[in-house]
Parts: structure tokens; sequence; C-alpha cells
């Protein structure tokens, strides 16, 4: 049994559309036209403790919607969630003290006063002891370099230090499951940088689950090694991101510059063999990963150059293009 | 028990910091309850002061100071129990999806922001209770507070009458998880509530049948059952335990009604917002 189970998981949403305008409200206010929506279909996955598991999705396309099923802040429409034992819905103290979440876009810091206040009604709240709290936020706020910042009223701090303030309320209480819903929203490169640096760390010396969604590729290339795709409410891959990404784009740029030019009919063998442009001293090509090997060693043979790189191609672009045919994708 | 206690103390002890945070609105909060007092005064002394005489439904009084201590401790007490501004905050976080920052944690929501609503009262709390041990002085003895047990009697009804008020909004609150915006509701709940409390016309002075049936409602045990305690001049003790024992069965009927309401809607919560 996995430490987080989740199975069939299902959720919609019953919504009422009207045109625009005070036509369009009037109308609905006499007559209101209900659909069903389904935000999450039928979602499965199973999470190990400790691990660091990266939910993607587009805006929409449900990521949400499931991280707030599994913490029991929504009731499913069907299917099930089990967290190291626990049903979230039934929001059992024990339980909540095992979890914590980050929304990007929510507080939980009390916004008049300074964060230090809102740790301490933290450390009441999950009765934490003197020792461990002191030790704690220690530890938390030397890590995200917030020392000072600690006695200033949360909405006069930046964007960043009040991510990180956040960051450090959701770990007080050493949850061992923390959801962290676009954690680096809006923040400069510098602060995105260290709260993944500390995100590892924490991950490495605590062992604490962390499950994160991020419009950034970064945060999920840097801290995720498997990924959990969901696009329309679906769950479409499930797996090494890697691995994904080379299915998306299997190609590797090569980039070889030649010491000297070869004769034509070396050149010809070479088009002929790899089907590649050669213009003048320099091959530029796009191949997949083992035929990129095998010309570079049959270039290599040719002319020692020196010069030469191999790239993979931007993951972004490769994302891009996943999730407008997804299925395209994933269908092999 | 004593990390319950704990716990809650720590939240209502934020939401005194929060609101010395703003000393400005502290100081102009203290003056507007002396000024609205001050107005209420000047008001039904123009109304009520030749009235007492003539009037005999009025007479149920002994003078215009015995009314009016009646009417300002209503205002006072209604002041107190009221959790107006923070019902409207509950039906925003309902609304918002605000309330997941609660939901994620080991806390009754309920409790939460019951101890809020104290705190962010608390000004009103000082204020009233230096005004309220002001009267003897003022007006001399016999009017409010003629003993221990009528001062003990009414702190003690007083608190249970804002627990049963902060319960009753609590049940409309939670209809915000079915139709995402109540205050129309809440509203009409206070324009009743102040009639039918005591707090605009004492409860004596309603017809018969009305007053019949206020006097059997949880409306009674909220303003004019504890002011009735701190007026009386000889204190009753079975007239007092009925009261309680009263006031507490509303508390319970009131808190289980919000509970079932809750967990019913609570299914029903979307946790808008990212």
């Amino acid at each position: 049994m996995s430490f987080i189970q989740v199975n069939n998981l299902s959720k919609h949403f019953k919504i009422f559309k009207r045109e625009a305008g005070l036509k369009g409200a009037l109308q609905s206010f006499f007559n209101r036209k209900y659909e069903n929506v389904y935000a999450v279909k039928n979602c499965s996955v199973s999470i190990d403790k400790g691990e660091i598991i990266g939910v993607l999705g587009e805006n929409g396309a449900g990521k949400t919607t499931l991280i707030k099923m599994m913490v029991g802040l929504l009731h499913p429409s069907s299917g099930s969630v089990l967290i190291d034992g626990y049903n979230p819905w039934e929001r059992k103290n024990n339980f909540l003290k095992d979890i914590s979440i980050v929304m990007g876009q929510k507080n939980q810091l009390w916004w008049d006063i300074p964060a230090s206040e809102s740790f301490l009604l933290n450390k009441s709240i999950y009765n934490i002891e003197d020792k461990d709290f002191n030790n704690r936020l220690d530890e938390l706020v030397d890590m995200l370099d917030v020392r000072e910042k600690l006695n200033v009223q949360v909405r006069r701090l930046s964007l960043g230090e009040r991510m990180k303030m956040e960051i450090i309320a959701s770990l007080l209480h050493s949850p061992k499951i923390v959801f962290l819903d676009e954690p680096t929203l809006g923040l400069d490169i510098v602060s995105q940088s260290k709260i993944r640096d500390f995100i590892k760390y924490h991950n490495k010396e605590h062992k604490t689950t962390f499950i994160i969604t991020s419009h950034y590729i970064k945060d999920i290339q840097e801290l995720c090694k498997r990924v959990y795709v969901i696009n329309k409410g679906r769950g479409l891959y499930d797996g090494d991101f890697n691995d994904l990404i080379k299915k998306i784009n299997p190609k590797s740029k090569l980039v070889f510059e030649f010491n000297n030019i070869p004769s034509q009919e070396i050149l010809s063998n070479i088009n002929n063999k790899y089907d590649i442009q050669i213009n003048g001293s320099q091959i530029a090509v796009e191949l997949e990963e083992d035929k990129i090997k095998l010309l570079l060693i049959d270039l290599l043979k040719i002319d020692y150059s020196k010069n030469f790189k191999i790239d993979e191609l931007p993951v972004e672009e490769a994302m891009r293009s996943f999730f407008t045919s997804p299925d395209s994708f994933l269908n092999d | 028990m004593i990390d319950w206690v704990k716990k809650y103390y720590s939240v209502l002890k934020m939401s005194w910091i929060q609101t010395l945070e703003y000393r400005a609105n502290a100081v102009v909060g203290a003056f507007a309850i002396l000024s609205g007092l001050l107005i209420e005064y000047l008001l039904l002394s123009e109304v009520f002061a030749d009235e007492i005489s003539s009037n005999s439904a009025i007479k149920s009084f002994a003078s215009f100071n015995h009314l009016i201590i009646y009417i300002m401790l209503c205002m006072m007490v209604g002041q107190l129990k009221s959790s107006w501004h923070n019902s409207m905050m509950m039906i925003d976080e309902i609304r918002s999806g605000e309330l997941n920052r609660y939901l994620i944690k080991p806390i009754s929501y309920f409790s939460y922001n019951f101890m809020n609503f104290i705190g962010h009262n608390s000004l009103f709390y000082i204020v009233y209770f230096i005004m309220m041990s002001l009267v003897p002085v003022i007006l001399g003895p016999g009017y409010a507070f003629n003993g221990i047990f009528q001062i003990i009697g009414f702190i003690m009804t007083l608190f249970i009458s804002v627990f049963l008020s902060y319960a009753t909004y609590f049940c409309m609150i939670c209809f915000g998880f079915w139709f995402g915006e109540v205050r129309a509701l809440i509203i009409s709940y206070n324009v009743f509530n102040i009639f039918l409390s005591g707090q605009l016309i004492p409860i004596s002075l309603f017809p018969d049948g009305l007053r019949q049936v206020v006097m059997n409602s949880p409306f009674r045990y909220m303003i004019d059952f504890p002011v009735s305690i701190a007026t009386s001049s000889n204190f009753n003790i079975q007239y007092f335990l009925e009261g309680v024992l009263m006031q507490i069965l509303w508390c319970i009927i009131m808190y289980l009604i919000g509970r079932i309401i809750y967990s019913f809607g609570i299914q029903q919560y979307e946790a808008f917002g990212a």
C-alpha cells in the first residue's frame, strides 16, 4: 500500500452559464440553466513516502482541484483518497497535523501583523514544543534568509519574502506531506532558485513528501523526477519526467564544425546515410539521440574537430507541443 | 483540554494584537462608541422624559433613569453580542475560498472565529465595562448592578448570550455554502433581532401576544435577560437559574443546528481560488 493512494477520483461542479449583459443577467435570474462540468475525471495515482512529484497541466486542467481533494478541501463526486491511512474528508486532527499546503495565490499569514505572530499561532494550533519550534524556526529562517523580516508586517513584505514566510509557516509543524501549488508564482529568478534549493534540502533532510504544481518547467525539471500529467481533468501520464520529454521530442541538436572541409564524396556519403544538410564547414542537425551519437562517431572519424555541441531541445517547447496534442505523443 | 484552551487563547491573542496594530482605528472606535451612546441618551431623553408619568405602558419603569439605563444596557449588550462584522467576513471567506486556510489546520472554524469575534470586540468590552461601572457612581444606587450577585450574574449571562448570538449567526452563515451570498439573510436577521431582543423598545412594552412569543424564543435570552439581571433590585436566584438554564439550552440547540448545517454545507464547498 502506497503512502498516498488516489483511486478513480472524479469531481464535477454544477455551474450555470449566462449570456453577457443585463439581458443575460435578467434571464439567468428567472431561469438559470445549469450544467455539470468535470474538473477531474477518474484520476488514479500512488505516491511513496519522501517522493517529490510534479503535477503538470495547463490552466484549468484540474491540477488544483485534484490537490484540493487530496487535502480534504473538496469532497469528490466519486473515487477515493487514502493518505497514510487517513481519509482526507474526515479531517481528523492527526491527518491535518501531517499535511500542509501552500497556495501561491492565497495567504495563511495574518496580513496586518508580523509573520512571527502567525508562526506563534501555528505553534499553538499544532501544539509544537518550545524547543522544537525554536529549532525549526531557526533552521527555516536561516535557510530562506528572512531573519530580519520576521517582525515586519506581512503586508509590507515583498512577494518573494511573503512566499518564504508562507513556506516557513507551512513547515513549522514538520508535516509528512507538503502540497505546493505554484510556489514560485511571480517570484524573481533568485527567489525561485532559493525556494527550489530549499525544497530539495528539506526533502533530503526530513524525507518530506512534496506534491508540486507549477507552470515553471524549471521547477519541475529541478525538483521532480516523476510527474503526473493531467489534461482536461484526465490523468495522461504518470512517470519519469525525462522519459516524457524524450517521448514528446526524442530529438537532440548537433552542431559540428569541421577543421578541414572533407571531400565532396565523404560529405555525400554522410548526407545519404543521415539525410542531413551541410553548409560549408558546419553541420547543424536535429536527430534522435541514438542517431546523433552514431553521426558524431562518423564525423569524428572524418575530422577530429573540438568544435561541436549537442543540445537537448527546450523543454518548454516540448511541453507546449505536448499540450497542443497530448494523445499523439502517448498513444504508442 | 489545556492544549485546546491554549490553542484558542492564541487566536484570541492574535485578534487583540491585530486590533492594537491600528492605534488610530482603536481610538476612533472607542470615541464612536461613546458618541453613539450619548446621541441615544439625548434622543431618549427628548422622547421619553415627559412620558414616564403620563404613559401607562411605560410606567413599568419606576423613572426615566430606570428606562434609560435599561435601554442603554440593551444597546451595550446588543453591541457586544453582535457578530455582524465577523459574520460578513465569514460569508466572504466561504464565497471566496479563503475558508481553505482554516480547513487545512487542526482547528474548528466555529471556535476559531468565535475567539476572533471576541478578540475584535474587546475594545467594546473595555469601554462598556468602564461605562457600566460608572452607572452607580453617576446615577447613584438603585438603577443597575445593585449587588455582587447582579454583577456576577450579568457577566455570566452576558457571555452566554454572546455565545448564543454567535451560534445563531453561524447557522445563517453556513447557508453560504449553498447560496454563496447570504448577506441579505444576516441583514434581515439583524433588523428583527434589534427589535425582538428589546434593543429598540423594552420587551415589557410589546403587545401581549408578541411578548409571549419573544419570551419563549432565544431572542429574549440575548439581551433582555442579562439586562434584567443587571437592573434587578433584588436578586432572584430561581429566576436567574431558570434563565441561565434556558440560555444554555438555546446555546446547545443553536450550536447543534449550526453543526448540522455546516457538516452538510462543507460537502457543497467549492474551495474557489488557487
